[in-house]
């Protein structure tokens, strides 16, 4: 079992990545999470519903956000996301070894060009 | 508006949500979908399309179902690190890791079959060998503080052997009366009972004893009551005792069974008590029968050697090595009081139970549980590098756990979670294999012995059996599992995340791991093979030397005449040439003899011997001979080479004067360098002298492995015996020979009861049974080792070459021709077992020194079996190296240069 940079594991891991990341400042809900995604991409990363909620509802089970129903005046309650502590811990963990692994492939395409 | 409500709902239906959940899902992306569909809206689309495309998100029709499936199902993994949310318990996270290690088992059933499978044939082994460790040697004796009954054994301090006799029969009495450690003692002797009446003549073993012999053993009758001590005087003791299955066969359980007489060697006997069948005194054998001892005044005054043996219970606070100080103290007062009798002998006291696990077996059952502990690291380190290798192809799953922040605490607890389940199953399946050990070995001992082993030979699966399977399991398990987690769980991340090709080369540690493992491996099972060799050999040498007569077709019948009927010694003479006169007469029957005692007939003489006109050996320097009176014909029947002079004929009739003939062995003890012919011998405690006339070659009497031993022999007409052995060889095998000789005896006397009538070669067989079974144990034993350190050797060099793919196309696409290859990897796995071989050799020339004591006619050190079986597992393994080494030399460059 490996996982190169294409396979499916390392956009599984970048995937959650992306939205520990987007829930550390303040909870979002699914929406929210899907849009800021796409806007601050410039439309190169899309999570469409069929994978996101699937994603959210693991993030979940893992104790790394944890979901609530919120209902605010004038408005149909939506879910939405924070993280916990564990999640901080794992995004700190993810995001160093988001950035060695970009930092070795940085290496390799460097040296091809030189 | 569009109901997203119903296309949500539709594709849910199949993953079955309880519908709480599903009403929550449903709500969430409805939400999701209005909000997109709004936002597109707002933004210039028309409705159609703003519709279209927010239910694009949906994507393919059964693309949520499957994301949600796997979410839905997963077990809730652990969060990584310790302390995320109210998850992380130990048990819980440890019931999660036996999950996981359940899942990946089954994921590579392959893997864990052989895994299984090895540890199986190796705790199995254990726990077979331990259960009759536990039933011989921890069990307790079934008797009430049975740790506080003691054996006692005759010794010579001078010339060092120790017999399971009591010096004399006085020096005990005396013994008796001094001592201040024992509570109680008791004498017995085993004894074969002819009963009459009450059905067919028969001949039933048990023993004769003193009055408090079932009270010192703790033992109590189920009916009736044991001895009292006014019945052990001679005239008196005319009371019996039954044991449950002679009470059972011969008077139908008699419920009045007390109070009846029986008759015993032709007197009458009133049975006082019978025996719970769970009785056992395993130093007697089987015993259905017990008289009271009974000794005269003349036996009790006796100061020669006695056939009697003894046990006794110590007092409350006497240790075992106090009441061994008193008895040295009381006979070496008796050294110096009796010296003509009593010099240099003492008597021994040693726990009960000791002595019984000797004689059961002890020491052969102590040298297989010690084959089997290392057949079962054989097996274990076989499970390690299939481990090691397995955990190898893993490497990226745990550096990516890494990466993502798992301890190298929680990866080492998880792989030792998964090595303790698969060590879990081994030791199950273990266990089963065990039994099924345990029932053969059961089944090989014959029922002739089993009935006196303790515990009737029987073992069992119980407690004390399964904990020890259960320790075994788990100290193996966590023991060889800690080298796979401990190598993997400290991985790297850059190395093996950066690594191009799909091989994890893993580290350089864990190579080095598993060639120690497959060296040390080997150099176990060539330390099992050489000594389960040596064993073995030893065994098939006893079996084909020579006994110093031929036992192939000779039938043997033996019989006690009793003394009641057959009062004076010249009735025994006439009734013995009656019978021979018919057995000669059977057409079947091509010679036939008859002796007092016959080889492995159980029964022998002993007596202690000078030569005549030579000064009279010092007090303690006698010598003593097997005693045997036989028939004139006897060394004929048997095929016995003679040496010198002649055999019985008719010179030799009574009256005339007494005749011997000696072995060689006690030709040359007595009379060393000349010529024994003519020479006169003295024995006995008549001081009787014959003249000897003839040397005859030595004869095993007891045992296979006796070695050669003083033996005389003198003319039955001469000395006439109530005990007799006949001897009949036919030509061929012969059926009915065997009734045919029972016939012939009781022509002569009807009731005459006869005690076996076996072919000799059987009786050879159940004395050696014991070896027997051992030795096959051992080859079964060596097999294995061999077979699981060849497997250990193919694995690893199967693995290497896979692994070496890479390497090994690009150095067949440099020019490396196939046999350079073939080289390559047979050389190294040649390596790995040269190194194992020698390291065995050297390990096996130290511990076979252990085994000595249990070889026959084979050092310890014998040359051939230390070259034979080095060179016989080299090449063993260099046909292991075979297999994948082929493989290496078919790699095809451009493949193994793709190779991912």
């Amino acid at each position: 079992m490996e996982a190169k940079a294409s396979s499916p594991e390392w956009k599984k891991v970048s995937a959650e990545l992306l939205i520990l990341s987007l829930v550390e400042a303040r909870p979002r809900h699914g929406y929210e999470i899907s849009r800021l995604i796409e806007q601050r991409s410039g439309g190169t990363v899309r999570f469409y519903v069929a994978s996101l909620y699937p994603l959210l509802y693991r993030l979940e089970k893992r104790g790394w956000v944890e979901g609530r129903w919120v209902e605010r005046a004038g408005q149909r309650r939506r879910r939405y996301y924070r993280l916990t502590p564990g999640g901080r811990k794992v995004l700190a963990a993810q995001r160093r070894g988001w950035q060695a692994f970009v930092a070795a492939v940085n290496r390799i395409v460097e040296v091809e060009h030189a | 508006m569009p109901d997203w409500k119903e296309e949500i709902t539709r594709r849910l239906q199949s993953l079955k949500l309880a519908p709480a959940r599903e009403a929550e899902i449903v709500e969430e992306l409805t939400q999701h979908l209005e909000d997109r569909y709004q936002d597109l809206v707002v933004g210039g689309s028309t409705e159609d399309e703003a519709r279209r495309v927010a239910l694009g998100e949906l994507r393919e029709e059964n693309l949520l179902a499957r994301g949600l499936r796997r979410v839905e199902e997963e077990a809730a993994l652990e969060p990584v690190l310790p302390g995320g949310g109210g998850r992380s318990n130990l048990i819980g996270s440890i019931a999660q890791d036996i999950r996981y290690g359940l899942r990946m088992l089954r994921k590579n059933p392959g893997f864990t079959t052989v895994a299984v499978l090895t540890l199986a044939l190796g705790i199995g082994a254990n726990t077979a060998i331990f259960s009759y460790v536990n039933a011989w040697m921890i069990k307790p004796l079934p008797y009430p503080q049975a740790d506080r009954l003691m054996v006692f054994l005759s010794h010579d301090k001078k010339k060092g052997w120790t017999g399971e006799g009591i010096v004399s029969t006085a020096s005990f009495l005396d013994f008796q009366k001094q001592n201040a450690s024992f509570d109680q003692t008791a004498l017995w002797a085993g004894w074969n009972f002819n009963l009459t009446g009450d059905g067919l003549p028969a001949l039933v073993e048990g023993g004769r004893v003193s009055w408090n012999y079932f009270e010192t053993l703790g033992a109590k009758p189920i009916l009736g009551r044991t001895f009292a001590p006014d019945e052990d005087r001679p005239g008196v003791g005319h009371v019996a005792i039954l044991g449950w299955g002679l009470w059972q066969s011969r008077f139908a359980g008699d419920p009045k069974i007390i109070g009846r007489t029986i008759t015993i060697g032709g007197e009458a006997y009133t049975v006082v008590g019978v025996m719970p069948g769970t009785f056992q005194f395993p130093l007697m054998g089987i015993a259905n029968l017990w008289t009271p001892l009974a000794l005269t005044d003349k036996q009790r005054a006796d100061r020669g050697s006695s056939g009697l043996r003894a046990f006794g219970r110590l007092k409350a606070g006497v240790t075992p090595d106090q009441a061994g100080a008193d008895s040295a103290a009381i006979f070496g007062r008796l050294e110096r009081e009796f010296p003509l009798t009593n010099t240099n002998l003492t008597l021994l006291v040693g726990p009960m139970g000791d002595e019984i696990a000797r004689e059961e077996g002890a020491p052969a059952v102590m040298i297989c549980f010690w084959i089997v502990a290392l057949i079962l690291l054989i097996a274990c380190a076989n499970v390690a590098n299939l481990m090691l290798a397995h955990a190898t192809s893993r490497a990226k799953e745990f550096a990516v756990r890494g990466a993502l922040g798992a301890t190298c605490g929680r990866l080492v607890r998880q792989l030792l979670s998964e090595s303790l389940v698969l060590f879990f199953f081994g030791g199950v399946a273990g266990a089963l294999f065990g039994l099924l050990g345990m029932r053969w070995i059961e089944f090989e001992i014959p029922g002739h012995i089993r009935g006196y082993l303790v515990n009737y030979g029987h073992v069992d699966l119980d407690f004390t059996t399964l904990g020890f399977t259960l320790g075994i399991t788990l100290l193996c398990g966590i023991v060889f599992g800690l080298a796979p987690a401990y190598e993997h769980s400290r991985h790297d991340v850059n190395p093996t995340l950066k690594e191009a090709s799909g091989q994890a080369s893993g580290s350089k540690r864990s190579a080095w791991l598993r060639r120690i493992f497959v060296s040390a491996e080997i150099a176990m099972a060539v330390v099992v093979l050489i000594s389960t060799t040596l064993l073995v050999k030893s065994f098939v040498i006893s079996v084909r030397s020579s006994p110093g007569y031929n036992s192939t077709h000779v039938m043997v019948a033996q019989l006690s005449l009793p003394k009641t009927k057959y009062a004076e010694d010249w009735r025994w003479r006439s009734f013995g040439d009656d019978v021979l006169a018919r057995i000669h007469a059977l057409p079947q029957v091509v010679s036939a003899g008859a002796a007092s005692s016959v080889p492995f007939g159980g029964f022998g003489r002993w007596t202690e011997v000078e030569a005549a006109e030579k000064p009279a050996p010092r007090p303690g320097e006698k010598l003593g001979a097997q005693f045997t009176a036989v028939s004139n014909d006897y060394f004929s029947a048997m095929q016995i080479r003679l040496f010198k002079g002649r055999i019985f004929n008719s010179a030799d009739a009574p009256g005339n004067s007494p005749s011997a003939i000696i072995n060689e062995t006690l030709a040359r003890d007595l009379w060393p360098n000349e010529d024994p012919i003519g020479q006169e011998i003295r024995f006995g405690e008549q001081h009787t002298v014959c003249t000897i006339v003839g040397v005859v070659d030595d004869i095993k009497m007891y045992y296979l492995r006796e070695r050669p031993e003083p033996q005389m022999y003198v003319p039955l007409a001469q000395f006439p015996s109530a005990t007799l052995g006949f001897v009949a060889r036919t030509a061929g095998s012969s059926p009915t020979v065997a009734t045919a000789i029972r016939d012939a005896i009781w022509a002569v006397d009807r009731d005459q009861p006869i005690s076996s009538v076996e072919p000799l070669e059987t009786l050879i067989a159940i004395v050696n049974a014991g070896y027997s079974v051992l030795t096959k144990l051992l080859v079964f034993f060596g097999a294995l080792a061999t077979f699981l350190g060849v497997i250990g050797i193919y694995g690893v060099m199967s693995d290497l070459v896979s692994r070496r793919t890479h390497e090994i196309g690009i150095r067949t696409a440099l020019g490396a021709s196939p046999s350079q290859v073939l080289g390559m990897v047979v050389g190294q796995g040649l390596e790995l077992a040269l190194i194992g071989v020698v390291v065995g050799v050297l390990c096996a020339l130290g511990a076979t020194r252990l085994l000595a004591a249990g070889l026959y006619d084979v050092g310890p050190n014998d040359p051939l079996t230390f070259i034979a079986v080095p060179i016989a597992f080299a090449m063993v393994s260099l046909a292991a190296c075979f297999v994948p080494a082929r493989r290496a030399m078919r790699v095809d460059p451009v493949v193994a240069l793709r190779y991912e």
